[in-house]
């Protein structure tokens, strides 16, 4: 029998109704696994299609006025110093673990005097803008998408544009200036709260004295090594901006599409830090 | 009173789909100045999707829309600004802006519009408050006011520029009986004391009949009715029903 090229279940030889309903089953779950994985791969890139073009459309606005300061105090007072213990609870038991765990392995070495300089490098290189970056930017993505999408499907934003008001301006720009001076603070909170956390450690636990620790921190950290963990924020913080304000403002359907685009933004704000960090720490080694 | 010059609202041919599903299919229309028309038909038929093509906010997939002179369809956001300052749009549910009082609602359009001082801007809003009935109501939160009460905001605020021609979007709905021939009365009293153009969008029958010069009825993505109200009662067929059912006999 020549093989048949119309859709369906095919005819087999010796084949009764039940082997063709199985092959009916299959084929349609074929089809809707290839359905579904267009119909994602579609939505993704129609979404990071979405955050390019609002990103074209903010960075201009970003740097020319008018500036609103209130509403960008506002924002930063919201966002970054309601942020503040979140971060440094977090970085101080980082931290501590960190140093804990550095003393373990490297005293197998004989080398636990060297902690100072691993938590050190550890935290201001790559855990204290990172870790930041994932705590703060679903505390904040989430609060900017849960925001502007309410805002979004009460009408509040087509009002603003009725009114002769341009939302970016008035609801995004605002936000992402306060997460690009918030997040790089928070970073250096972190890092010293971390350096902090492995300095109880180190004294408590192993002996060593706060100064044979902090000179040891500092003896292998160089400015260049704090400017990439702050460079790496500033990167960061763009990107929890640009996504949180678009899943806001593309929210549709009410208070379950408030809900869903706000769990969405936690889910991409998080893979987009992990992804930047891969890339930026490659450039960064490069410089 | 309608005059006889150009047309302040021109559409042609509007089409507009979402998707595969088509909401207008070819719509056309003209308001002459000082006219008041409103734009009847069931729920879902796209009477709000029309109205949002008037100021720009939807933008149509084929046809055109001028108003004032000025080509809305093919305009981009920044070009409409200047028109949006003429034509004001009163939204369904208010659309107030939630983290701002009553009082800066009313004067978010004069702060983004004007130049005017606030001083000025706080007398204008103590202005526009009481001609709305609700004086002394500039410190409240949107949150704390009744649906009535959004809705004589929402028209303070969309009166604070002046504007040419005034989009109304289901002004009672969600409203007792009561509040809404309240709310009907003053958008009359408003459309009388400013001469500004008026589209009004509604399902409430009671609205057309007491705003209405003309009415325009929408089924199926094209308007199969324009005349007064009274016309539309006598007809047979879909408008007819519609109109009697919502309790107007001619």
């Amino acid at each position: 029998m020549p093989p048949s090229y119309t859709r369906g279940p095919r005819a087999t030889p010796g084949g009764g109704p039940a082997r063709a309903a199985r092959g009916s089953g299959c084929y349609h779950l074929r089809v809707s696994v290839f359905g579904r994985l267009y119909d994602l791969t579609w939505r993704r890139l129609r979404h990071l299609g979405g955050v390019t073009l609002l990103g074209r459309g903010v960075t201009g606005r970003l740097v020319t006025p008018p500036f609103d300061v209130r509403e960008i105090v506002r924002q930063l007072e919201a966002m970054g110093v309601r942020s503040t213990n979140l971060a440094s609870v977090i970085a101080l038991f980082t931290g501590m673990v960190l140093a804990l765990q550095t003393a373990y392995t490297l005293a197998a070495f004989g080398a636990k005097l060297y902690i100072g300089e691993v938590v050190g490098m550890s935290l201001v290189r790559e855990l204290g803008p990172v870790l930041t970056a994932l705590m703060v930017g679903g505390r904040v993505g989430s609060g900017i998408t849960a925001e502007l999408g309410s805002m979004t499907v009460s009408e509040q934003v087509e009002a603003m544009r009725s009114l002769g008001a341009d939302p970016l301006r008035k609801l995004v720009v605002p936000r992402m200036w306060a997460l690009l001076i918030g997040l790089p603070l928070l970073v250096v909170l972190a890092d010293v709260a971390g350096i902090i956390g492995g300095l109880f450690i180190s004294t408590w636990e192993l002996g060593l004295t706060p100064g044979f620790y902090f000179s040891h921190v500092l003896r292998l950290l160089h400015f260049g090594d704090f400017l990439s963990g702050i460079g790496k924020s500033v990167f960061f913080a763009f990107a929890i901006g640009l996504i949180a304000s678009y899943n806001g403002l593309s929210a549709t359907g009410g208070a379950d599409g408030v809900g869903k685009a706000t769990t969405d933004t936690v889910v991409a704000v998080s893979i987009a830090v992990l992804v930047l960090d891969f890339f930026l720490t490659k450039l960064f080694l490069v410089l | 009173m309608s005059d006889a010059g150009a047309p302040v609202v021109e559409v042609r041919e509007l089409a507009k789909s979402f998707g595969a599903h088509t909401v207008l299919e070819s719509v056309s229309m003209e308001l002459r100045r000082g006219e008041t028309v409103v734009v009847l038909g069931g729920s879902g038929e796209g009477k709000s999707v029309f109205l949002k093509h008037i100021n720009g906010l939807l933008r149509p997939d084929h046809g055109t829309v001028t108003v004032l002179g000025f080509a809305v369809s093919g305009a981009d956001e920044d070009d409409l600004v200047g028109l949006r300052r003429r034509v004001s749009y009163i939204f369904q549910h208010g659309a107030l802006f939630d983290s701002l009082t009553v009082g800066e609602n009313v004067a978010f359009p004069m702060r983004e519009n004007t130049a005017l001082d606030d001083d000025e801007i706080a007398g204008r809003v103590a202005s526009l408050l009481e001609r709305v009935g609700l004086s002394g109501t500039e410190s409240l939160a949107p949150a704390e006011l009744s649906g009535g009460m959004r809705k004589r905001v929402a028209l303070a605020r969309g009166l604070a520029l002046e504007p040419e021609v005034i989009l109304y979007d289901e002004p009672t709905a969600g409203l007792d009986p009561v509040t809404g021939l309240a709310i009907t009365a003053l958008i009359g009293e408003v459309t009388r004391a400013t001469a500004a153009t008026s589209l009004v969008v509604t399902h409430d029958i009671a609205v057309a009949a007491k705003l209405a010069e003309r009415i325009a009825f929408l089924s199926r993505g094209r308007f199969v009715f324009t005349g007064t109200v009274a016309e539309a009662a006598r007809e047979e067929g879909e408008v007819g029903r519609f109109v009697r059912a919502g309790g107007f006999h001619a």
